[in-house]
C-alpha cells in the first residue's frame, strides 16, 4: 500500500552461531502506516530494541525483508543508508544521546547540516523548534546544563527538525519522572498530529503505550496478539 | 662518584619500594583492587605502558647519546695521541723543544724495563718546517716536523695510507706527509719537495706516502692549530734542524689498552721523573703526560657538549612528563563512574587513592623498565643515524658506532627517574581523582566550577609566588650573569599576580592576560634588555627557560580562548555545506574541552619549538656568514703570520708588478705577549697579545685609514673612524677584541676562565712578561672581531712595552680577485719568510660547517620528542574512540557516513596538531629573531635572521603526517563501529 511506511516480512535477526546462536527476531511480519503512532511493548529481552535497530536501518537483518517508504533496506549500502537516515529518519533514545560538547541549538541543527541545509537556516529552524518545545531560553546551554526532561525535549527536537517520515523512539521516557514522562508523551502525540509523522515507540510504560494509536506486543522475538 | 650515584639511586628506589610495600600491607583491599585493575584489561594496560614508557625512553636516550658523544670524543683523543702517551723534553717559554744529547735516549731505554708498564721509548726531533712542493709549485710553511727512525718507532704503530695500506718508514731521503699537509700543498706520493729548516738550507726530498693523520700519523702533541705534519728520518731531521748528535723529544709508550694507558700514566710519570733525575745529561728535562692532559682537556669540552644535549633533551623530557600526566588524567576521567560506585559501596577515599596508586605502581615499574630498554635502543638508533649523516671532517661512522656507550649510571638513572616521575604523577592524579562527588561521578555529570575558597587558596599561593618572584628578580637582575634567574623571577611575579586576580575576576581574561604577559616577558627582547640590562648570558639553560615560558604563555591563551577560535572556524566552514557538520563535530571537541587537548597541544608546541629553534639557528648562522666575515676580517680577507720578521713586505707587495694588482692593502702589525690587569679588578693578570700598527704609513699599508673593523661599544659613542684617529695619536688609549666584551656570548662558551671583561673607559695595565715593561691605557673601543685576540695600542705604547717589528700582515684583497688566488700568491712570494696565510672566509666557513654538523645531530636528537607528541596523539585518539562510542553511534544514526566520522576525527586532531606546531614554530622563530637582535648577537655569531624554509617544511610535514597516521587507526575503528551497538554502549 502506498501509505505503508514500514513493511517487514519474515524478518529474522540471529546473533552468534552454533551453540551460542540466539534468534532475537523470529520471522516478524509488520506493517505500519504513514502518520501512525505505534507502541512496541513487551518484557525485557523480548527483542524490542533489536526490532527498532533492524527496522530503522541501524543494524542488518539475517533473513526476510524490511522496506521503508517502499525502499528495501537490504539493497542500500552504508552510504545510502546513512543518507536515508539523515533525510527520512529521526531517533529518540532513552539516554538522550546528545553530543555533550554542542549546545542545545547545535545538537538540533546537526541533522539539518548533515543533509546540506545551510548553517544559518539550520540554526533558525532549530531555534524555532526548540522555542516551540519550550526551550527558547535554553538554546545555548549544553546538555549537562539541562534537566533530564529538557534533554529529552532537545533529543525530540533533533529527531523531528528534519521532518523525517519516521521517528523511532527507544524508551524515550525511561529516564524521566512522571511529569517528564507526561510532557514527552504529550509532545510526541502533538507532533504526530501536527506533522503527520510516523512514530514508533518502544516502551515499558503503559501510559505511553496508551497514548499511541496502536500497541504491538512482542514476546520471544515475535509479535503476539 | 658514579658508584655513589648508583648507590644513592638504588637507596631511593629501595625506600620508595619499602614504603609502597608497607602501604600495601596496611591497605590490602586497595592493593587487591589495584592489582585487579591493572590485570583485568590487558589491552588497555599495554597501551598505558606504551605511553608511559616513552618518557623514560627519552631520558635513557638522552643519557646514552650524551655518553656516546663523550666516548666518541675520547676515542678521537686516543687516536690523536696515538701511542705517544708521555714525553720527556724541555719546552722553552716560546714553545720550542730544546735539544738534548742522544745518549739520554739510551739511558732511559735501558731503565725502561724497570717499569713493566712502559712498552717502548722512541727518540725524536719535533719542530717546524717549511716545504715547497716542486711538482705542484705550492709551498706550505710552518708544518710540524717529526724526525724519527722507522726501525726505532715500531711501538708507535704503523703509518696507514688513505687506501688502508701499511707504510714503513720514513725512509731516508723521503718524507711522509699526513693528509692535512698534503692537502695544503695538493701533494701526492712521488712529488718532489724541498724542506727548509730554521737555517733555511734547502733539503730536497721525495714524498714517500700520504698517510692518515691519526694514531701513528698524528702529531704527538695533538697538533692543535697545525697545518699538517711531515715525518722524516732522524738523521735527516738532525741535519735539517741543526741538531747533530741530539734529539729534543723522547716518546714513551705505555702498555695495554686505552683505559690501562690512562690508569698507569701517573705511575709511569713518577718512574720517568726518578729515572731522568739520575741521568746527568737529562738535567732540565721534564715529563709531559700527553695522554692524561689531552683526556682532561677533552673531558672539559665533552661535558659542554653533553650539557647542550641534555638541556635540549629537557624539552623532550618535559614533553614525556606531560604525556604521563595526560595519560593518568585520562585514566582518572575514564574511571570516574566506577570510582563513584566504589565510593557509594563504602570504599573510603584513602582506599581509593591507594588502589589507584598501587595500580600506577605496576604501570610505573613496568614502563620504566621497558622504557629504559627502549631508550637504549633509541640511543643506538640515533647513533646509527648520526653515523649516516655526519659530515664533520675526520669523524667516521665506524668510530661513532664503536663509541656507542651505555653506562650503568645511565640505566639506573633512567629507570629511577622514569619510575618516580610516573609514580609521582600517579599519586597526584589519584588524589585529585579521589575527590570526586559520588553522585556526579556515577551519573557522569561535569564538575562545577571550583568553590570560592579554592580561589582564595590560589590567591594566597599567588601572593607567595609574587613575593618570591620579586625577591628572586631583585636579587639576580644585576647580581648574576645567568639570565634564567631574573627571568624566572619575573615570570613568578606575573603568575602570582594572575592567581591573586583570579580570586576577583573571571578566569578567561585573567589567564589570557597572563599568557600574553608571559609571551611579552619571554619574547619581547627590548623589554628584557630594558629590565635586565645587557650583561646577562645564561647559555643554553636560558633557551630552556625562555622556551618553557613562551610555550606556557601561548598554551594558556589557547586553553582559555580555544572555543572562540573553534567557533570562528566552524562558522567559516559553515559556508560549505558538505563540510559544516564535520567541522561542527570535529572542532567542537577540542574547542570546548581544551583541558583534554591542552596537554597534547603543549607537547607539540614544546617539541616543534625546540626543532625550529635549532633549524633557525642553523639558517641564521649561514645568513650571518658575510656579516661575520666582515666583522671578523675588518676588510682584510687574509691574515698572514710570519715567524721571521719581514718588515718590508708591504713595500715589496706594492712595488711588485705581479703581486700589487692582487692586493688593496697590506698592513703590518707588530705583536708580542702581554699580561693584562684591569684597574679595580681582583682577577689575576691575563696572558694575552698586544698589537700595534705603525703610523705615517702610505695609504696602501695604513691601518688607521684602511681598516673596517666594527665596534660593539665605544667610549662616549665615538664612531669607528674617531676611535682609529684616537688610537693613532694617543699612546694612552687602547682597543680590545670581542672576548673582552661585557656582553656575554649566549651560546658559545669560548671565552676562557679568568678572562677580563671591560667596558669603554676602563683603565688597564699592560705588562710585557719578557722584559717587565709596563704601560697604562684606557679602553676606548671593544671590537666585534675575535680573530686577533688581545689589545691594540698606539705604536708609542708598543715601543714602551718593547714590542716592535712586523710579525702579522693584514691583507686586503683587490676587488675582483679571489681570496684564494691572492693567498696563494702571497704564500709563494714570501715562502722564504715562512709566511702563513690564513683565509678568513674559509676559516669562518669551516667553523660554521662544524656547527652545522652539530645542529643536524641536535635536530635528530630533539626530534625524539616528536615521538612523544605522536604517541600522545595516538593514545588520546584511541581513548576518545572508546569514550565516545555512544556519541559516534548517535552521529551514525543521524546520518553521518563512515567517511564523515573519519574526517571529523582527523579534523579534531588536525586542529590540535596545527595549533601546537604553529605555536612552537612561531615562538621558535621569535626566539632566534631575538637572538639575532640581542646584545649577544655579535658574540654568538648569529647576527642575521633567516627562516629555515626547507627545514620548516620538513619538520611540519613530518610532524603533521605522522600524527595523522597515528590518529587514522582509531578514526577508522570509530567509523566502523556498528551504529546499533555504539549507540547503546556505555564504557
Amino acid at each position: 500500500m502506498a501509505d505503508d511506511v514500514v513493511v517487514g516480512k519474515e524478518v529474522w535477526k540471529i546473533f552468534g552461531s552454533g551453540e551460542t546462536e540466539v534468534a532475537a527476531l523470529r520471522g516478524v511480519d509488520v506493517t505500519i502506516g504513514r502518520g501512525e503512532m505505534v507502541a512496541i511493548v513487551g518484557p525485557s529481552g523480548c527483542g524490542k530494541t533489536t526490532f527498532l535497530n533492524c527496522f530503522s536501518g541501524l543494524d542488518d537483518i539475517t533473513r526476510g525483508s524490511v522496506h521503508l517508504e517502499g525502499a528495501d533496506l537490504a539493497a542500500m549500502d552504508d552510504r545510502k543508508r546513512s543518507d536515508y537516515r539523515a533525510r527520512r529518519v529521526g531517533f529518540v533514545f532513552q539516554s538522550y544521546n546528545l553530543l555533550p560538547i554542542l549546545t542545545a541549538e547545535e545538537n538540533v541543527a546537526l541533522p539539518l547540516l548533515i543533509t546540506g541545509v545551510g548553517g544559518d537556516e539550520a540554526r533558525e529552524r532549530s531555534r524555532q523548534l526548540l522555542t516551540e518545545l519550550g526551550l527558547g531560553e535554553r538554546l545555548t546551554r549544553r546538555p549537562s546544563e539541562l534537566s533530564g526532561g529538557q534533554q529529552q525535549r532537545v533529543s525530540l527536537a533533533r529527531a523531528l527538525v528534519g521532518k523525517p517520515a519516521i521517528v523511532w523512539a527507544d524508551e524515550p521516557t525511561g529516564n524521566l519522572d512522571e511529569k517528564g514522562t507526561r510532557q514527552v508523551t504529550e509532545l510526541l502525540r502533538q507532533l504526530n498530529r501536527d506533522y503527520h509523522q510516523t512514530i514508533v515507540v518502544v516502551t515499558h510504560d503503559p501510559t505511553v503505550a496508551a497514548s499511541c494509536d496502536r500497541t504491538l506486543r512482542m514476546e520471544d522475538g515475535r509479535f503476539v496478539a | 662518584m658514579a658508584d655513589s650515584l648508583i648507590a644513592g639511586l638504588f637507596l631511593l628506589l629501595a625506600v620508595v619500594a619499602l614504603l609502597l610495600a608497607v602501604l600495601a600491607l596496611r591497605h590490602r583491599v586497595a592493593f587487591r583492587l589495584g592489582v585487579r585493575n591493572a590485570a583485568r584489561a590487558r589491552r588497555r594496560t599495554a597501551m598505558l605502558l606504551m605511553g608511559l614508557l616513552i618518557g623514560t625512553s627519552i631520558i635513557a636516550g638522552s643519557l646514552v647519546v650524551g655518553d656516546t658523544i663523550d666516548s666518541l670524543a675520547l676515542h678521537y683523543t686516543y687516536l690523536a695521541v696515538g701511542h705517544s702517551d708521555e714525553a720527556i723534553g724541555d719546552q722553552s717559554a716560546s714553545g720550542n723543544w730544546q735539544p738534548f744529547n742522544y745518549s739520554v735516549y739510551g739511558s732511559v731505554q735501558s731503565a725502561a724495563p724497570g717499569d713493566h708498564e712502559i712498552s717502548g721509548v722512541t727518540p725524536e726531533i719535533v719542530g717546524s718546517v717549511s716545504i715547497l712542493d716542486r711538482t705542484t709549485d705550492i709551498p706550505q710553511p710552518s708544518l710540524n716536523l717529526i724526525a724519527v727512525n722507522g726501525n726505532q718507532s715500531a711501538v708507535l704503530g704503523s703509518f696507514v695510507s688513505d687506501t688502508g695500506a701499511v707504510v714503513q718508514g720514513p725512509a731516508p731521503g723521503e718524507v711522509i706527509l699526513d693528509d692535512l699537509a698534503a692537502s695544503e700543498m695538493n701533494a701526492s706520493a712521488g712529488d718532489s719537495v724541498v724542506l727548509y729548516g730554521p737555517n733555511a738550507q734547502p733539503v730536497p726530498m721525495v714524498v714517500q706516502a700520504v698517510v692518515q693523520d691519526n694514531e701513528r700519523g698524528a702529531f704527538p702533541t695533538g697538533g692543535v692549530g697545525n697545518y699538517g705534519s711531515a715525518f722524516i728520518d732522524l738523521s735527516a731531521g738532525q741535519s735539517l734542524e741543526a741538531m747533530p748528535g741530539s734529539i729534543n723529544f723522547l716518546v714513551i709508550s705505555i702498555a695495554g689498552g686505552e683505559s690501562q694507558q690512562l690508569a698507569h700514566s701517573d705511575a709511569v710519570s713518577a718512574f720517568l721523573n726518578t729515572t731522568i733525575a739520575s741521568i746527568p745529561a737529562a738535567h732540565g728535562l721534564a715529563v709531559d703526560e700527553i695522554l692524561k692532559n689531552a683526556v682532561a682537556t677533552e673531558d672539559t669540552k665533552g661535558s659542554g657538549a653533553t650539557t647542550l644535549f641534555l638541556v635540549l633533551g629537557l624539552f623532550s623530557i618535559a614533553a614525556g612528563a606531560l604525556l604521563v600526566v595526560g595519560i593518568f588524567t585520562l585514566l582518572a576521567e575514564e574511571r570516574k563512574g566506577e570510582m563513584g560506585v566504589e565510593r557509594a559501596l563504602g570504599l573510603r577515599r584513602e582506599e581509593l587513592v591507594y588502589s589507584f596508586l598501587f595500580e600506577g605502581t605496576f604501570y610505573a615499574a613496568g614502563s620504566a623498565l621497558a622504557g629504559t630498554a627502549l631508550g637504549v635502543a633509541v640511543g643506538y638508533g640515533l647513533t646509527y643515524a648520526f653515523g649516516g649523516l655526519i659530515r664533520t671532517a675526520g669523524i667516521s661512522e665506524a668510530a661513532l658506532l664503536q663509541s656507542f656507550t651505555v653506562t650503568p649510571e645511565a640505566l639506573v638513572l633512567s629507570y629511577v627517574a622514569g619510575f618516580l616521575l610516573t609514580l609521582v604523577t600517579v599519586a597526584v592524579a589519584s588524589r585529585r581523582a579521589s575527590r570526586l562527588n559520588i553522585v556526579r561521578a556515577i551519573r557522569d555529570l561535569p564538575e562545577p566550577d571550583p568553590p570560592r575558597r579554592t580561589y582564595t587558596y590560589l590567591a594566597l599561593f599567588g601572593a607567595i609566588a609574587f613575593v618570591l618572584g620579586a625577591l628572586l628578580y631583585a636579587k639576580t637582575y644585576q647580581g648574576t650573569s645567568a639570565i634564567s634567574d631574573p627571568v624566572i623571577g619575573g615570570a613568578l611575579v606575573l603568575a602570582g599576580l594572575a592567581l591573586v586576580a583570579a580570586r576577583f575576576v573571571r578566569n578567561r581574561p585573567v589567564f589570557s592576560a597572563l599568557g600574553v604577559a608571559l609571551l611579552i616577558w619571554g619574547g619581547y627582547e627590548p623589554l628584557r634588555t630594558w629590565a635586565l640590562g645587557t650583561s646577562h648570558g645564561g647559555g643554553v639553560y636560558g633557551v630552556f627557560v625562555e622556551g618553557i615560558m613562551l610555550v606556557t604563555g601561548a598554551v594558556l591563551i589557547y586553553a582559555f580562548n580555544a572555543a572562540t577560535v573553534a567557533a570562528a572556524l566552524v562558522r567559516l566552514a559553515g559556508g560549505r555545506r558538505k563540510r559544516a557538520p564535520v567541522a561542527l563535530v570535529g572542532l567542537s571537541f577540542p574547542g570546548r574541552r581544551p583541558g583534554r587537548t591542552t596537554t597534547t597541544l603543549a607537547i607539540f608546541a614544546l617539541v616543534s619549538f625546540t626543532l625550529v629553534i635549532i633549524a633557525a639557528v642553523g639558517s641564521s648562522l649561514d645568513a650571518s656568514l658575510s656579516t661575520l666575515e666582515r666583522e671578523e676580517s675588518g676588510g682584510y680577507a687574509l691574515v698572514a703570520f710570519s715567524s721571521t720578521s719581514a718588515p718590508q713586505l708591504p713595500a715589496y707587495v706594492s712595488g711588485n708588478a705581479t703581486l700589487s694588482p692582487d692586493f688593496a692593502h697590506v698592513v703590518p702589525l707588530s705583536t708580542g705577549p702581554i699580561n693584562v690587569s684591569v684597574n679595580g679588578s681582583n682577577l689575576a693578570p691575563y696572558s694575552d697579545s698586544v698589537y700595534s700598527a705603525p703610523t705615517g704609513e702610505p695609504a696602501f699599508s695604513d691601518f688607521y685609514s684602511s681598516n673596517q673593523y666594527t665596534y660593539s661599544a665605544t667610549l662616549n659613542g665615538m664612531s669607528a673612524s674617531q676611535v682609529d684617529q684616537e688610537l693613532s695619536s694617543d699612546p694612552g688609549v687602547a682597543i680590545v677584541d670581542q672576548t673582552y666584551s661585557t656582553v656575554p656570548d649566549n651560546l658559545a662558551t669560548s671565552v676562557p676562565a679568568g678572562h677580563p671583561q671591560v667596558n669603554p673607559g676602563a683603565g688597564i695595565e699592560l705588562t710585557n712578561p719578557l722584559n717587565g715593561n709596563t704601560t697604562f691605557v684606557t679602553v676606548i673601543g671593544v671590537m666585534t672581531q675575535d680573530v686577533l685576540t688581545g689589545v691594540f695600542v698606539n705604536p708609542a705604547a708598543a715601543a714602551k712595552l718593547g714590542v716592535t717589528g712586523a710579525q702579522i700582515f693584514l691583507m686586503g684583497v683587490a676587488p675582483g680577485i679571489a681570496d684564494a688566488t691572492a693567498a696563494l700568491a702571497a704564500k709563494k712570494a714570501f715562502f722564504p719568510y715562512g709566511l702563513v696565510v690564513v683565509n678568513l672566509e674559509n676559516a669562518i666557513a669551516s667553523s660554521i660547517a662544524t656547527t652545522e654538523g652539530e645542529i643536524e645531530l641536535l635536530q635528530i636528537f630533539v626530534g625524539l620528542g616528536l615521538v612523544v607528541g605522536i604517541a600522545a596523539m595516538g593514545i588520546v585518539a584511541a581513548r576518545a574512540v572508546a569514550e565516545r562510542r555512544r556519541e559516534i553511534g548517535m552521529l551514525r544514526a543521524n546520518g553521518f557516513t563512515q567517511g564523515m566520522i573519519i574526517r571529523a576525527f582527523l579534523l579534531e586532531y588536525t586542529f590540535i596538531t596545527v595549533i601546537g606546531l604553529a605555536i612552537g614554530t612561531a615562538l621558535g622563530l621569535l626566539a632566534v629573531w631575538n637572538l639575532t637582535h640581542s646584545a649577544q648577537a655579535t658574540a654568538t655569531g648569529v647576527t642575521d635572521f633567516a627562516v629555515p624554509w626547507l627545514n620548516l617544511v620538513i619538520i611540519l610535514v613530518v610532524a603533521y603526517g605522522l600524527s595523522m597516521l597515528a590518529v587514522t587507526g582509531p578514526s577508522r575503528r570509530a567509523a566502523r563501529l556498528p551504529p546499533a551497538v555504539a549507540v547503546r554502549s556505555s564504557e
